[in-house]
């Protein structure tokens, strides 16, 4: 455990970081209707390391940076006119074609230089999990740094930020605050997106802000709800990601849009006034059940009509309950079909066994040639052989699906629609009532009223 | 760094110059088949590759220009195990029966090579039925080379059938210094047989197997899937506990994981090349042995020689 803690301790200082800078920014980018403009700096600033690197620099070399850094100012200054074209299209567009060209560039680059592709490979990936001490105090330095000029100036900048044409900017000004807006933005997902990755950089950003969004447009209080809500899915995130053993980045992400969720529910169901609260409490419950229902009736639907294909629901439902497919097989096709699934797992096995046993010998008494030939000839046959079982289990399985369908799909589809109807009925009573009781104004449709 | 790169350029580009006219066309899959290749053949042949040196041959995808090489092909050699699955379609499209399985001009580099690690986990279909992928790095034994070579020395004979005598005796020639260097590069590594290492990838059991090394763990299990926490927890333990010495790396990865993990267990992280021209100065299949026994010695604190 406390190898755990030590080993998360780091990241989680990052990520506190990262939220308390990505997440201001965040709010900015929102109110510009930019959202993906971070991807499109964070890519040109991987193009200009990607050149560097082909030009004979390492990415952490200051030519590197340089480089990285020159991209980036270029990408401020094209984002810095997309202002002016936004008359015309939506400012979107533009991010969004400045992302794919800076990523084809970089895939063509890399393609002229391969050794540079690690950089490209590092920044969709990430690495949030092993970020270093240095590297740490670097962005600590760089978000003081950056977050102390959008104090210092954050009269200006949120101006131009919240209104098309801002008021109190004289017009001159705006494209320069807009590029020193940009430039700063792209110096911090630069830095954060080769550490963090352009799918957790993105989470950072938007997530929180959109939280924030949710509960308030003060921004006295958007930001508090925005960094509470980051911290929270970034502590939520990491500890997922050692108890679960899954990948750190995409662990994060998910957390993050968990939170969202977590707070949208919150939102519409405990933190509005009472009488939207009732109804959206009561929504809420009939779409959930809706759901259920409609899950049921198209996996029962799917059954009966291709029982051999994958019924994923079904997988599931028979893992939970144990209740599975050889429930609605005879004595003997049972014992074959049990015999399968178990063969599969002994021959696969012995696969490992014998990779096992080879490895062993490469430290211990060599195997020879011939020996190792004969082992790895043994392995494609047991392979072909767990091959041959999962497919007799197939079979079997196929033909119970095929009696499941009348046993199990027709009542499952029956029942489903049956709680469709009953879920749907008051939708309708209300549709019909609706226009009635706007008729109540007048005579004729109180009359109508009260006689159905 | 930057004169590796540029020495690795005008060396490439010698070696697509030398030969005259007649030459027989042979494209490689990679720069190590070519490598091969290129040292049986000798000035008979020219070599061209599809995936460029130094890129990740795992996640190549073939451009116009590779369809034109293959056009212009009289003999394929590839890696085979499903490593270049891409070449079937680029060979398919052609509609070259030279070039497909059983042609006079093909040649799977992989045929006869004592295959480890064979597992029948892959989705790539070779052939109809479950090939059982084994592990594809075989080039890094050097005495599989002895094998990849009779593969391609026998292709270059069907096609090139008047030069028996010169194309056997540059694989005689190959082979000498390869037995040469062989000794030397066990010798160097005797004194380490047994090391423990970590490995980003699984790309190095032939290279353990013949040189006597125990890669006891991976950092990126799943190509392309970062670490999970538990996972990293599980190598610092384990990195502890079994006394590891080292982490190999390869060039292309990102470096993050294996620095950290370094760092953690107070060993080196010794950048190993997996291919020919994957680091800077290494250009042919020697060349990339020579490279990685003695990157690997120096890590591990062999005196220098």
């Amino acid at each position: 455990m406390s190898d755990a803690l030590s080993l998360l301790l780091l990241p989680f200082a990052a990520s506190v970081a990262f939220v308390l800078i990505h997440a201001y920014l965040g709010v900015h980018v929102l109110r510009r209707n930019i959202v993906f403009a971070d991807l499109a700096l964070a890519q040109l600033s991987a193009l200009g390391a990607t050149v560097a690197f082909a030009l004979g620099y390492s990415p952490t070399s200051p030519a590197g940076f340089g480089y990285a850094f020159l991209f980036t100012a270029l990408g401020a200054a094209l984002l810095t006119l997309t202002r002016m074209l936004s008359r015309f299209v939506s400012q979107e567009a533009f991010v969004g074609i400045l992302y794919v060209v800076a990523t084809a560039a970089s895939v063509l680059v890399v393609d002229r230089s391969p050794q540079g592709a690690e950089h490209v490979k590092k920044i969709l990936v990430g690495s949030i999990l092993t970020v270093g001490f240095p590297e740490f105090l670097k962005f600590a330095a760089l978000y003081a740094a950056i977050g102390l000029f959008h104090w210092l100036a954050r009269r200006p900048l949120l101006a131009i930020s919240s209104e098309a044409r801002p008021t109190g900017v004289s017009a001159i000004a705006v494209p320069v605050w807009d590029f020193l807006f940009f430039l700063s933005f792209g110096l911090v997902v630069t830095s954060s997106v080769t550490t963090a990755g352009v799918l957790l950089v993105f989470s950072f950003l938007i997530v929180p802000a959109v939280i924030g969004s949710i509960f308030s447009r003060d921004l006295r209080l958007v930001l508090p709800i925005a960094w509470g809500a980051g911290i929270a899915a970034s502590a939520v995130g990491l500890a997922g990601a050692f108890f679960l053993d899954l990948p750190t980045g995409a662990a994060m992400v998910t957390a993050f849009a968990l939170t969202l969720v977590v707070a949208g529910a919150a939102k519409t169901l405990l933190f509005t006034d009472a009488e939207p609260r009732q109804r959206n409490r009561r929504i809420a419950a009939r779409a959930a059940a809706g759901l259920a229902l409609v899950l049921i009736l198209v996996s029962s639907l799917w059954l009966i009509v291709h029982p051999a294909a994958d019924q994923p629901l079904l997988a599931v439902f028979e893992r939970a309950s144990g209740f599975g497919p050889s429930a609605f097989l005879n004595a003997g096709e049972r014992e074959i079909f049990a015999d399968a699934v178990r063969d599969d797992g002994r021959f696969q096995a012995e696969v490992e066994e014998l990779n096992a046993r080879e490895r062993a010998a490469r430290i211990g008494a060599p195997l020879p040639d011939d020996e190792v030939r004969r082992i790895a000839s043994y392995q494609q046959t047991f392979n072909e052989m767990a091959k041959g079982e999962r497919f007799v289990a197939d079979v079997l399985r196929a033909k119970a699906r095929a009696r499941e369908r009348w046993i199990l799909g027709v009542p499952a589809a029956a029942l489903a629609l049956l709680g469709l109807v009953l879920l749907a009925r008051p939708c309708f009573e209300g549709r019909l009532r609706r226009p009635l009781q706007h008729d109540e104004l007048g005579p004729e449709g109180t009359k109508l009223h009260s006689s159905s | 760094m930057r004169r590796g790169l540029l020495g690795f350029a005008v060396a490439a580009t010698l070696a697509a110059a030398a030969p005259a006219g007649a030459a027989l066309r042979v494209v490689a899959a990679t720069a190590d088949v070519a490598a091969l290749a290129a040292a049986v053949g000798g000035d008979l042949v020219t070599v061209e590759t599809i995936v460029p040196a130094g890129a990740d041959p795992e996640a190549f995808e073939p451009r116009p220009g590779d369809v034109e090489k293959l056009r212009r092909a009289d003999v394929l050699v590839r890696v085979g195990l499903g490593y270049d699955y891409w070449l079937d379609t680029l060979v398919a499209q052609r509609g070259d029966t030279r070039l497909i399985r059983g042609g006079e001009g093909y040649v799977d580099a992989s045929a006869g090579i004592p295959l480890l690690e064979v597992r029948g986990q892959s989705v790539v279909n070779e052939g109809g039925h479950a090939h059982g992928v084994a592990n594809p790095h075989y080039w890094l034994d050097p005495q599989n080379a002895r094998l990849a070579t009779a593969g391609i020395a026998e292709a270059l004979v069907r096609v090139l059938p008047n030069e028996r005598e010169r194309i056997l005796a540059n694989r005689a020639t190959f082979l000498a210094a390869l037995d040469m260097r062989l000794a030397r590069w066990t010798d160097t590594l005797a004194q380490f047989a047994g090391v423990k290492l970590i490995a980003y990838h699984n790309s190095w059991p032939y290279f353990a197997r013949r040189f006597r090394l125990d890669i006891v763990a991976y950092i990126e299990p799943k190509p392309g899937v970062a670490p999970s926490p538990a996972h990293l927890a599980q190598l610092i333990a384990a990195g502890h506990k079994q006394g590891v010495r080292a982490i190999l790396h390869e060039p292309y990865e990102p470096e993050d994981a294996s620095r950290c993990l370094a760092e953690k267990l107070r060993v080196p992280v010794v950048v190993l090349a997996t291919s020919v021209g994957s680091v800077p100065g290494v250009s042919d299949y020697l060349g990339l042995l020579e490279y990685d026994v003695a990157a690997l010695a120096r890590a591990l604190g062999a005196p220098s020689q």
